[in-house]
């Protein structure tokens, strides 16, 4: 026996997330400016509560409990930079910008120059006389593609020569892998969808709330749209 | 193309200009459908999910875990069945597990996960606190992660239910070298952040990764960083076949299947309308001509 | 004070010693500067958490002047505005049960869910519509991405195998080439970006734009 909370949970999941497919249409709709406002709500809601309990564990819980005095600093800045909406004040949250984008550079360059690119020019560095002649092919052509589709992208030269010949297979060579690109980008945004409708339809007690979702949902939409009420019921952007 | 004005009419014509909410409406059914009769079919196991499954195989008892669940809900949506079928596979071996979350709407999969495996832990005798802990969202941004590498009691000194996490077993965690192995799924939030910070110091990284970033992910396996990389809904599928447990993979794997086909034949049909006009015009031209 | 406050050269020096504090000690394994660094860098989560709560504002002063206009659908902005509180007010009894988790998983859960995964419609349409073999470099497109997605259907990849070496020696190899090569073209511009913000000539960042206006 499901539980009338569970029912809830999935007749209103149901309808708001076919709500939001009502894009697909192709006209703008009332229904998915419902959709639209309530995930933003929501969500804003969310990233907020969230960030202030982050707030009150690492700080305020770092400074009552651990002793960790200098976390007063970033309670002190944290609310100078909520000044930044004041036309008056909003200079006030300069400097605590300042060391928020100053730390996190300091983070991302120390180690972004190991992993993307030290490390990226050592993983293409590759043996390329090995015993298994499998491992060969695929240590030259990863050697070379890496090295022809860099020189597709040289604009401070003029390509002509053995540059220019590197360039057009580089070309040619990146058009190859957009192709690969494309099959396992479509297969990312398939299983997205295919996921959600599993959940829509495991266990099966869903499927209906699921289905009438569908049909009341586009058929509103099909309805307002033959009598010209979509416009007239539509948020303005 | 589509400003052309032919004289005449043409089947070729309606591969090309047809109304796209048809290809929308195709979609729908294609994978709605079996979706309401699930069987499961065979798959083949790629090299990179079985060598996933052999570093969580690698797990021993006791061994400290850190999943980090560095995706929004519709990511999980995706790699939910590498989710279970991994996290399966660690509560098997006896591992401690601390769950960490890296976007807000994540702060919800941590008691999905735990309610499907719910029979499993219970089998393990998994008793929270003493064998894994939910510490919630702890990873808001890089910062964050980086300061948690440094010194983790840091950044952690609650769990999700706003308890302390003194006297669990993250008494032994101090930095990023506490850890066995880092078990990332994600959809690219913090990922960077993880590797730079935990994977280049030397923590073992393995992630699932949605498909958009498999592409991008692949670089950090051939260079070590990654010791494996499962892909997308596919790779839990797989994942879930080499465990022998059959879960939310195996089973989308029909609309998986028609999925594809249904693009492949919409390209091909597309082509077949452009060609086919474009020569039906070509004659309507030579026709005039004459 | 406000002076003080106001100056854009000291700015640029607590930018540029925020990041040495972070960076040097990395390399140089002094007790002192490492605690220091780590102190630093959680002072530095704390504030960047600060700047999140801000979108409360940004949403309501956007809301605000709808409704204020009574522009057409304001009560849309209006609702909106108002689940932004109800939701304030669920947190504040429980972030792990009641309303708080109706909402969670009834309202935020399925229209997360729904965001990306529309995408699937666009990227068949415009596979369909404009992938067309016009010249060699998009046939070598289609048949490469023909031949991946014939592996990645389990069906075909199934019942197929003789498919397998191909596409996966095209995954290991070219698309992984592709996305060494944009890892790495990305990185050096974040580390050139990164060096024009340090020597001050990259002031958008620093929200200088905003407030001369």
């Amino acid at each position: 026996m499901v539980d009338i909370i569970e029912i809830s949970i999935t007749a209103v999941g149901a309808f708001l997330a076919i709500c939001m497919f009502t894009t697909l249409y192709g006209k703008s709709n009332p229904l998915y400016a419902l959709a639209e406002e309530s995930y933003i709500g929501f969500g804003t809601a969310l990233t907020v509560i969230w960030n202030l309990l982050f707030i009150y564990n690492t700080g305020v819980l770092g400074i009552t409990q651990a002793g960790k005095y200098a976390l007063i600093f970033g309670i002190l800045f944290g609310l100078m930079v909520l000044l930044r909406v004041s036309n008056k004040y909003s200079y006030v949250a300069r400097i605590p910008i300042a060391i928020a984008i100053g730390s996190q550079f300091g983070l991302a360059l120390r180690t972004t120059i190991f992993t993307g690119f030290l490390d990226q020019i050592r993983g293409t560095i590759l043996p390329l006389l090995t015993g298994s002649t499998q491992q060969m092919i695929y240590n030259w052509t990863i050697a070379l593609a890496v090295i022809l589709m860099l020189t597709f992208f040289f604009y401070t030269t003029e390509l002509k020569g053995p540059l220019g010949v590197s360039s057009k297979i580089g070309e040619y060579v990146m058009y190859a892998a957009f192709g690969g690109i494309f099959a396992q980008t479509f297969m990312g945004r398939l299983s997205l969808f295919v996921g959600f409708m599993q959940n829509y339809m495991v266990p099966p007690w869903k499927i209906p709330w699921l289905l009438g979702s569908l049909i009341v949902v586009f058929g509103a939409v099909i309805v307002l749209d033959r009598m010209h009420l979509l416009e007239k019921l539509t948020p303005e952007e | 193309m589509a400003n052309t004005k032919p004289a005449g009419k043409s089947g070729y014509r309606y591969l090309v200009e047809y109304d796209r909410r048809i290809i929308y409406l195709l979609i729908f059914i294609l994978v709605l459908a079996p979706l309401l009769q699930p069987f499961i079919l065979p798959i083949q196991v790629s090299p990179d999910t079985t060598t996933y499954y052999n570093v969580l195989n690698g797990l021993k008892k006791d061994d400290k875990v850190l999943v980090v669940f560095d995706t929004e809900f519709s990511g999980y949506m995706e790699i939910q069945s590498g989710i279970i079928a991994s996290i399966r596979m660690m509560f098997q071996h006896e591992v401690k597990v601390a769950i960490a979350v890296a976007h807000v709407e994540a702060t919800g999969i941590p008691q999905l996960v735990f309610d499907q495996l719910a029979s499993v832990m219970q089998e393990h005798n998994y008793v929270y606190g003493v064998n894994y802990i939910n510490l919630g969202y702890v990873f808001p941004n890089e910062a964050a992660v980086a300061a948690s590498a440094q010194d983790f009691h840091t950044v952690v000194r609650q769990d999700a239910y706003g308890k302390s996490i003194t006297g669990t077993f993250l008494d032994d965690v101090k930095d990023w070298s506490s850890w066995t192995l880092l078990s990332d799924y994600t959809t690219g939030i913090q990922s960077t952040a993880l590797i730079n910070h935990y994977g280049l110091k030397g923590t073992p990284m393995i992630a699932n990764v949605i498909g958009v970033m498999i592409s991008t992910s692949a670089p950090y396996v051939s260079s070590g960083i990654y010791k494996a990389l499962l892909g997308s809904m596919r790779g839990g599928a797989e994942l879930e076949y080499l465990t022998g447990y059959p879960g939310p993979g195996l089973t989308a794997m029909n609309s998986f299947t028609l999925g594809h086909y249904m693009l492949m034949i919409a390209i091909v049909l597309g082509n077949v309308g452009y060609f086919g006009y474009r020569s039906y015009q070509n004659k309507l031209k030579a026709q005039e001509v004459k | 004070m406000s002076e003080i406050l106001k100056s854009r050269t000291l700015q640029m020096v607590v930018l540029v010693l925020s990041f040495l504090f972070v960076f040097v000690p990395y390399f140089i394994d002094v007790k002192v500067l490492t605690d220091f660094s780590t102190q630093l860098i959680t002072i530095a989560a704390i504030i960047s958490a600060f700047t999140l709560v801000l979108a409360v504002y940004s949403q309501f002063r956007r809301g605000y002047t709808f409704v204020h206009r009574r522009s057409r659908g304001w009560i849309f902005k209006a609702y909106m505005m108002t689940s932004i509180v109800l939701m304030l007010i669920f947190a504040v009894y429980s972030q792990t049960s009641g309303p708080y988790n109706w909402v969670m998983y009834a309202i935020i859960t399925p229209l997360s869910s729904v965001n990306y995964s529309i995408l699937v419609f666009y990227m068949a349409s415009t596979g369909a519509r404009a992938f067309r073999a016009r010249n060699g470099r998009a046939l070598l497109l289609l048949i490469t991405g023909f031949i991946v997605l014939f592996y990645q259907a389990p069906f075909t990849g199934a019942f197929f195998p003789q498919l397998t070496p191909y596409s996966l020696y095209i995954t290991s190899t070219l698309v992984s080439a592709a996305g060494r090569m944009f890892l790495i073209s990305v990185t050096v511009g974040a580390i050139v970006f990164g060096m024009r913000v340090l020597m001050g000539k990259e002031t958008s960042i620093l929200g200088a734009a905003k407030e001369e206006k």
